[in-house]
């Protein structure tokens, strides 16, 4: 269609004068309005939403990155001191994985934010509930979480530090900490933002509490709670890299902080080589359960 | 009204509001509403935007023990209600969302048969969004009717659809009458939607009812009856929107000037 109306239209316009009165364009396309109209098949309409996404399309940017790297390493434009290629890094890290190395840090560090998430998401869900549900837990809850969302979690080492001294208990309880505040806020939120007419159309139907909050609240508040633990979970790794600096014995972060005392860049690649990927694989993983969970929404994410 | 001579030969009532008060500040909307409606009678309540239909219907519904206000109101055991959008759960499945609140095993068999009932069969799984307006809007019929009320409340449900599927759904709601029976109260803006299904209608104005018009037309009636024009022109006269004007003396007088 655009192909036969353009060069009509590049004609028009050189052969016009320079001075192109209203009049003059009314003689110049009286013609064309006296032949057919030109017909012709109707191409599909260009779709305004995102389009399909391509198996792996995420994956596409990273790739290039590491392309370019590469790239960089192997023209010598790189002091190996300080930034190594991608090949060492992979030869490092290969080396780790042989010997064990790399498997212990890792085991430690997943551990860690496996145990501080799910810890954190029942805590923020459980209070989330309580406060969302009654207004007694929302006077006695909400506040309370309010203030401690002011207050960042790193404030608060030194404190925890005292109270649990520096073994487990207290890094898991930051990436907890971490974890609780955005799952709380937005399931809280989504919670109390139901639609009203959800709610009435419950009371129409005589609804029980108990079946309300089953078959309205809650799933209805599930997309903001998975607003949440997207957070949370980006927030977990955070909170992680943080508390295996100071003080640890194992972890990657104790890895990556050993590597800086020798100058090891490569090991403190392979480090955040794997910090990327546990965090790359943990949203996809959000995502896809997202997916499942919340399949009768249709929305531009999917 | 309590001692009205038609009770002693009317239906027992599902339906009796005495005296009904609402107000919003110093609006009062509803303005001693005395109304009764007898076992499987269809009443429609018709008035200008603002005359307080919905209020009415919320009140007999119990649905605004926010609003201030006063009276008695008598309802059956099993009331259901239908709103102008659908309001099916999005995250329920079709069936799910008709038997939502429905207990007891068979619950989903009636719900399926209810669904067969209003054209959905094979339906049951679907998401709400992947239905049209009007499916969405029969699903949500299946839903207010699956339980067998005595009452059945309906706020301009087929308000938000067109011209065609309005009178596709008209001749379901009369089939679905049929069988399953229960008095109706429909709040509608259509006059002819009004005469064509009641068997009375109503016109609220200034918060009481100005209008208690009884249809005498066979139950399966056709814009065509010629007497639908009749009931018509009453009713719009009682909404004060009045006949048009279409002889041609008039016609012509105006033109002269
Ligand atoms: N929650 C409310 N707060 C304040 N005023 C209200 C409220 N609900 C209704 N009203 C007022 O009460 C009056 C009657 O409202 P209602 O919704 O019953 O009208 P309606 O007859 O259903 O109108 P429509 O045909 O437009 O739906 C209106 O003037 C409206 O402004
Ligand atoms: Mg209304």
């Amino acid at each position: 269609m655009t192909g036969t109306l353009i060069p009509a239209l590049a004609r028009g316009r050189a052969a016009a004068p320079a001075v192109a009165g209203p009049d003059r364009v009314a003689e110049a396309s009286a013609p064309a309005a006296l032949e057919a109209p030109r017909i012709s098949p109707q191409s599909r309409r260009r779709r305004l939403g995102r389009g399909r996404l391509f198996p792996g399309a995420r994956l596409a940017g990273p790739l290039l990155v590491l392309l370019v790297w590469q790239v960089a390493a192997s023209a010598g434009l790189l002091d190996p001191r300080l930034l190594t290629g991608p090949d060492v890094v992979a030869v490092s890290g290969w080396g780790l994985l042989q010997d064990g190395t790399l498997a212990t840090h890792v085991g430690a560090s997943l551990g860690r934010a496996v145990l501080g998430l799910a810890l954190g998401t029942v805590a923020g869900v459980v209070l989330a509930v309580v406060a969302g549900l009654t207004r007694v837990g929302e006077s006695l809850v909400d506040g309370t979480l309010q203030v401690k969302r002011a207050i960042p979690n790193l404030a608060l080492i030194p404190l925890l530090i005292l109270w649990l001294g520096i073994g487990e208990e207290f890094k898991v309880t930051i990436v907890a900490l971490g974890v609780l505040i955005p799952i709380y806020i937005n399931t809280y939120s989504a919670l109390t933002g139901i639609d009203t007419k959800h709610i009435e159309l419950a009371e129409s139907l005589g609804l029980t509490r108990w079946q309300y909050v089953r078959s309205v609240l809650l799933p209805g508040a599930l997309p903001g709670f998975f607003v949440g633990f997207r957070l949370a979970v980006v927030g977990s790794w955070m909170a992680l890299i943080v508390v295996e600096t100071i003080n640890a014995t194992s972890g990657i972060g104790y890895m990556m902080s050993q590597a800086q005392l020798y100058a090891q860049s490569d090991i403190i690649l392979v480090g955040l080589v794997v910090y990327g990927i546990f965090g790359f694989t943990s949203d996809a993983l959000v995502r896809l359960l997202e997916r499942r969970v919340l399949s009768w929404r249709r929305t531009l994410a999917s | 009204m309590a001692t009205h001579p038609r009770e002693l030969t009317a239906p027992p009532a599902v339906l009796r509001t005495t005296a009904l008060r609402r107000s919003f500040g110093e609006r009062h909307v509803l303005d001693g509403v005395n109304l009764e409606i007898g076992r499987g009678e269809f009443v429609a309540l018709i008035g200008r935007s603002g005359s307080g239909k919905s209020t009415l219907l919320r009140a007999v519904a119990g649905l605004d023990d926010t609003v201030d206000g006063s009276g008695e109101v008598l309802v059956p055991e099993r009331v259901s209600l239908v709103f102008q959008d659908s309001r099916l759960l999005p995250w329920l499945r079709l069936l799910d969302n008709v038997v939502l609140g429905q207990s007891g095993a068979a619950a989903r068999e009636r719900g399926r048969a209810m669904l067969a009932e209003v054209g959905l069969a094979g339906r049951e799984r679907a998401w709400p969004h992947e239905l049209s307006g009007g499916e969405q809007q029969r699903a949500a019929l299946a839903r207010s009717l699956v339980g067998e009320p005595q009452l059945l409340l309906a706020d301009e449900p087929f308000g938000a659809l067109d011209a065609l599927t309005r009178i596709r759904m008209h001749a379901l709601l009369r089939a679905l009458l049929r069988t399953h029976g229960p008095a109706v109260l429909l709040v509608t803006h259509d006059v002819d939607e009004a005469v064509l299904l009641a068997d009375r209608v109503l016109v609220i104005e200034d918060g009481a009812f100005s209008l208690d018009l009884r249809i005498d037309l066979p139950a399966e009636r056709t814009a065509e009856h010629p007497d639908v024009s009749r009931y018509r022109a009453r009713l719009l006269a009682a909404l004060g929107i009045g006949a048009p004007v279409t002889s041609p003396a008039s016609l012509s007088g105006r033109t002269s000037s």
